[in-house]
């Protein structure tokens, strides 16, 4: 069966993107049509995924590659790769982007350009899914720069606004940066190993055979693009301001998919990580400190999907913070887990700023008795993040807190234990103002949500809850199906201290109740602490830290080159044409007409001729 | 048969019909100026067909013999292909073509001179491909010179004569350098063809005087200042530019997508290709150089104002990778050079038609006025994006191939300069973002979208050729790795790569 079935597994990438050509070359005609061409096939993707899930699901890792690009010495690939990480990144995946594409279908009803949203939307699917299942570095590299497209194209969509050009700007060159540390990374290793395919890689870092330098500069120039891709410091400010795009594409882009991208990538190739305490360190402390900050700025936050966007970077910091710990099953569990109810986040988030018609959430306020079903599965999806026992969340950063008690970095671990508070505090800040505060009841006639919008939510809220089973203290065969194949190694399944899962929920708990008495017992006004507040706001000023040290000096620097170009290079340049001028013109007074003077040159050039044939005896 | 020279007279054909008609006859001049580049281009691509199966097109018929006794001077006339040439032969011909069917409605005046210059600068851009001898070379070298300087002098804007004049200085030192260079290499070892020299050079052959180290050095150092004028090295590359801004852009298509690409041609096959040993030696200053092209390039292209200036600067920093891919001696660099040689051949060509037709419609290529073509010009926007990312090496471009090539060659033998050098592709990236944005993104503000007309059907046809060339290279880059194969092989050979 599974070999019958597996080679087909490119096809799996293939159908969104024949949505995206069908969508972008008829455009006008496919107008109507552009959301079912859309979700069908993506819908034909995700049963792909599906069938080689479950056909595959027993398979350590199947590779299935074709020469792509071969000279002498150098042979590049290109394929597919089956193994338990790419099945999980495929399925959700191709899960989260049908739920988007259909969600999409009431969203974007209004939408001009329709089929190119959904065109874009094919493009990024498919070239998500072709990262996931790439059998080696180079193909992930280039599907990872094409993800990046999409996302540049989704954030820009609406091009004539300023802040959405300006957030695509941003978005590309920020992740670019990093890219381009992944690149210079991928090709030091190819030189190191010989090989670009992730097995032989395995292999070669299993042998031990590297240097201890050069493992280490590798894999921080690969996790230089990891932090641009999955927004961790300091490379994260491009991802809050992401949220100029269409909302469905947050859910699909900017929280459930690309910006895990970079955890896969760390996750894929954890052991060449591994091989190089001082790389774990660096990712480690990354995530760490990614995930406090983060937590502390989307306190002071006022749009609704700004403080998702920065609980999405606080969220990616815990998933690298596991891995940096070594635990590879923590971190994708994590990552799966929140994959499903950021997503579940941002589409209901979608539906509250419909009703509002903002994105502040000050402006908004008892939204619980108009939007019950849409409250309900907030309500879920915050329960979910902020860790409440039993919901997904609470298991994966169970997981990832054990992994980090266990790696023995103490001031890391109490980091996570305050963000795991700081993210119960400002979710159900978030909740408390948007659905039981004080705000007048809108005006407009209440509408049923469509089922187009009410399917995706529904089909995200149950792994939202249940998800989290799938890897507890006590059932780890997702945690020994995740780590065996890669290092054919059991996951150690930590032995967790007694106090661990108590004090987690106390942290929770914590900020929960912090947030109902300071948003919805007291009403504290906002604003309380001036410059603090300030501070935060704006996301520690490093927007405008950026601005004075890397955006400035680099206009300076090419200000300065233009005016060494104007007035040294030209200066020179135009010296060797007047010198060419200037011999012209002296040059013609030679021709004055004497034939006394010609002959007299002539003369004295023959005997120099003459001189230097006898000196050299013939030719020179 | 002798199908190289065919192809390289077959523009004169073109050129004897459009002797005999009218200069008002515009449409007939039209349609014989396209039938000719398009003759051209099909005996290339048939050129290409008999090489992929075995042909080697190689002929030589004796010339010019002078000398006495025992020294003779043999000049012949020698033609022949190779892998890397017999790509930049097709590039031409589609490139004319294209630039052909682009002129028919973007030439406005005289139109029967402007075709005329253009097919005789399509025999010299083919003959200077297709020499196997440096003599010839250099007579369809400054055969491509002539033409060019007229179609700017004629056709281009407010600036055209002074840039022609300029054009023609700088080329014209480069060529006197070259000419010394050959001459003396002539002198000394009696032949001017390329496989003879290279032998020559190699195990010195038939009892000639032993050649210098000096000797070897000069050579190499004179063709790289009269190659890195033409590519250009910077600080040699202030004429390109003015080309680049004040030729009409459908000339800038073949001046950046052919004209520019003899200058890597030169450096590649008779730099590294005749003195392989001292290219070797020099090979770490050739990376800075390189490193030094594509910052410098990249700086002013963030710095300027006006689009042209921008890409012409842009072409200046993708010379640089060019460079780096020789420099790194080994094959994966010379599969890049020679990638991007081709690759920005089609890119460059693709920008400046779509500027030239953004020119048409909005009189103005200053980037503060240009906004907001996306909402009515969409299908150009889109086609812009594509040219833009090709620029920036995104994957599934041609560019990504040639830049990946060629920084995988540099970073196994330099990797402090490749690393260096990959700060590049960073600037790359804003200066892209700067252009496509400002271009497409934003309000439109100059004129109302209604007299903003997308691509018409004309237009069309050779912006998708173009935009399918990138692709189909980035896509599937084996399509020309079998045809370089060979080349590659000599010139590493050589080296010792």
């Amino acid at each position: 069966m599974c070999d019958k079935l597996l080679p087909y597994a490119w096809l799996i990438p293939v159908f969104p993107f024949v949505s995206f050509i069908m969508l972008l070359a008829f455009r006008h005609r496919l107008q109507a049509y552009s959301s079912y061409i859309g979700s069908a096939l993506t819908g034909l993707s995700l049963v792909a995924a599906i069938v080689v899930w479950v056909t595959g699901w027993s398979v350590q890792s199947v590779q299935h590659t074709g020469v792509w690009l071969a000279f002498e010495s150098v042979e590049l690939q290109m394929g597919t790769w089956i193994t338990p990480l790419n099945l999980v990144m495929l399925n959700i995946v191709a899960f989260i982007s049908v739920c988007v594409h259909i969600y999409s279908h009431t969203y974007m009803k209004d939408e001009r350009r329709r089929s190119t949203y959904f065109a874009w939307l094919g493009l990024f699917t498919a070239a998500m899914l072709g990262l996931c299942l790439s059998p080696n570095l180079l193909q992930f590299y280039m599907c990872w720069e094409l993800v990046g497209l999409g996302s540049f194209l989704l954030i820009g969509f609406h091009f004539e606004e300023d802040k959405a050009k300006a957030a695509a700007k941003k978005a590309f060159i920020m992740t670019r940066i990093g890219d381009i540390g992944l690149l210079a990374g991928l090709i030091l290793l190819y030189w190191q190993t010989g090989s670009l395919q992730f097995t032989d890689i395995y292999t070669v870092i299993s042998s031990g055979e590297l240097e201890a330098f050069h493992v280490t500069l590798i894999s921080l120039l690969i996790f230089a693009g990891a932090v641009g891709k999955s927004g961790q410091l300091p490379l994260h400010t491009w991802l809050p301001d992401a949220m100029e795009g269409p909302t469905p594409v947050s859910a699909l882009i900017h929280a459930a998919t690309m910006v895990a991208a970079g955890v896969y990538l760390v996750a894929v190739l954890h052991p060449l990580f591994m091989a190089s305490d001082t790389a774990l360190t660096v990712v480690a402390v990354t995530g760490g400190v990614t995930a406090t900050v983060a937590a502390v700025i989307a306190i002071a936050q006022t749009d609704i999907k700004r403080i998702l966007a920065y609980s999405t970077i606080s969220q990616l910091g815990y998933m690298m913070l596991a891995l940096g710990s070594a635990a590879l099953a923590a971190g994708v569990f994590h990552l799966m887990t929140h994959a499903f109810f950021k997503a579940l986040l941002f589409l209901t988030a979608g539906v509250v700023i419909h009703h509002f018609k903002t994105r502040n959430i000050h402006q908004m306020g008892h939204a619980f008795s108009e939007l019950r079903f849409t409250g309900m599965t907030f309500l879920i999806g915050t329960l979910a993040i902020s860790g409440f026992p039993l919901f997904s969340g609470f298991f994966s950063k169970e997981a990832v807190l054990s992994a980090v008690w266990h790696d023995e970095r103490y001031l890391l671990f109490s980091l996570a234990l305050l963000t795991t508070f700081l993210t119960a505090f400002y979710m159900f800040r978030l909740f408390f103002i948007v659905f039981m505060g004080q705000g007048k009841p809108t005006s407009g006639p209440k509408k049923a949500l469509s089922m187009a919008l009410r399917l995706p939510i529904a089909a995200l809220s149950v792994p939202a809850i249940g998800a989290g089973f799938l890897y507890t203290p006590w059932f780890s065969a997702f945690g020994n199906w995740i780590t065996q194949w890669q290092t054919a190694q059991i996951d150690p399944g930590h032995e967790v201290p007694w106090w661990m899962m108590p004090s987690a929920i106390m942290c929770s708990l914590a900020g929960i109740m912090l947030a109902w008495v300071m948003y919805q017992k007291l009403r504290v006004p906002l604003r309380e602490l001036p410059y603090l507040h300030a501070f935060t706001l704006r996301g520690f000023y490093m927007d405008e830290l950026y601005h004075y040290t890397i955006k400035q000096p680099l206009q300076f620097m090419s200000t300065t080159t233009v005016y060494i170009e104007k007035f040294v290079v030209e200066t020179v340049m135009e010296s060797s044409s007047s010198f060419v001028k200037w011999v012209g013109k002296y040059g013609a007074r030679l021709q004055s007409g004497q034939v006394q003077t010609y002959g007299a040159v002539g003369f004295v050039g023959l005997s120099i001729l003459v001189f230097i044939l006898f000196w050299t005896g013939g030719y020179f | 048969m002798d199908w190289l020279s065919l192809l390289i007279f077959s523009p004169i054909l073109g050129m004897l019909l459009l002797a005999t008609v009218h200069r008002k006859n515009e449409s007939l001049i039209k349609a014989i100026a396209v039938s000719a580049t398009a003759l051209s281009m099909v005996i290339a691509v048939l050129v290409f067909v008999l090489f992929h199966q075995g042909i080697s097109h190689a002929v030589s018929y004796q010339w010019i013999n002078f000398g006495h006794d025992n020294i003779v001077f043999l000049l012949n006339y020698e033609l022949g292909v190779q892998g890397f040439s017999v790509l930049l032969l097709l590039l031409t011909s589609v490139l004319t073509l294209l630039a052909a069917f682009v002129a028919t409605f973007q030439i406005k005046k005289n139109l029967k001179p402007f075709f005329l210059w253009l097919l005789i600068m399509e025999v010299g851009m083919l003959g200077v491909f297709s020499s196997e001898n440096l003599v010839l070379f250099f007579l369809f070298f400054e055969m491509t010179l002539v033409p060019m300087f007229f179609l700017i002098g004629r056709w281009g804007d407010r600036e055209r004569e002074r840039t022609a004049y300029r054009f023609l200085i700088y080329n014209g030192l480069g060529s006197a350098v070259l000419l010394l260079a050959i001459s003396a290499l002539f002198a000394r070892t009696g032949t001017t063809n390329i496989a003879l020299l290279q032998e020559i050079m190699a195990n010195e052959v038939q009892g000639s005087a032993a050649i210098s180290e000096t000797f070897r050095n000069g050579i190499l150092w004179a063709m790289l200042i009269a190659f890195g004028i033409k590519m250009p090295i910077v600080p040699l590359h202030t004429w390109m530019v003015r080309v680049h801004v004040h030729a009409p852009p459908v000339l800038v298509i073949i001046h950046a997508g052919v004209l520019l690409k003899i200058g890597a041609y030169g450096i590649i096959t008779f730099g590294a290709g005749i003195f392989p040993e001292q290219f070797a030696q020099i090979s770490t200053f050739i990376a800075i150089l390189g490193v030094i092209n594509i910052l410098y390039g990249a700086l002013l292209a963030l710095g300027q104002t006006e689009l042209k200036h921008v890409l012409a600067y842009s072409s200046v920093s993708h010379m640089g990778i060019v460079l780096l891919g020789v420099a790194a001696l080994n094959q994966p660099g010379y599969h890049g050079a020679i990638f991007q040689t081709l690759s920005h051949g089609v890119i460059a060509a693709l920008l400046f038609l779509i500027v030239g037709i953004v020119h048409s419609r909005t009189q103005s290529t200053q980037l503060k006025d240009l906004t907001g073509l996306a909402k009515a010009m969409p299908i150009a926007s889109g086609c812009w994006l594509v040219a833009g990312m090709a620029t920036l090496g995104l994957p599934g471009t041609s560019g990504f191939i040639s830049e990946l090539l060629a920084f995988l060659g540099l970073f196994e033998t330099e990797p402090i300069l490749a690393g260096v050098g990959m700060v590049g592709l960073i600037l790359t990236t804003v200066y892209v973002m700067r252009i496509i944005l400002s271009m497409t993104h934003g309000k439109h503000t100059l004129k109302p979208p209604t007299e903003l007309r997308d691509l018409t059907h004309s237009e069309m046809a050779p912006v998708f050729v173009l935009v399918l060339l990138i692709i189909a290279i980035g896509v599937w880059p084996s399509l020309l790795t079998s045809t370089l194969n060979l080349t590659v092989q000599t010139i590493s050979i050589g080296i010792g790569g």
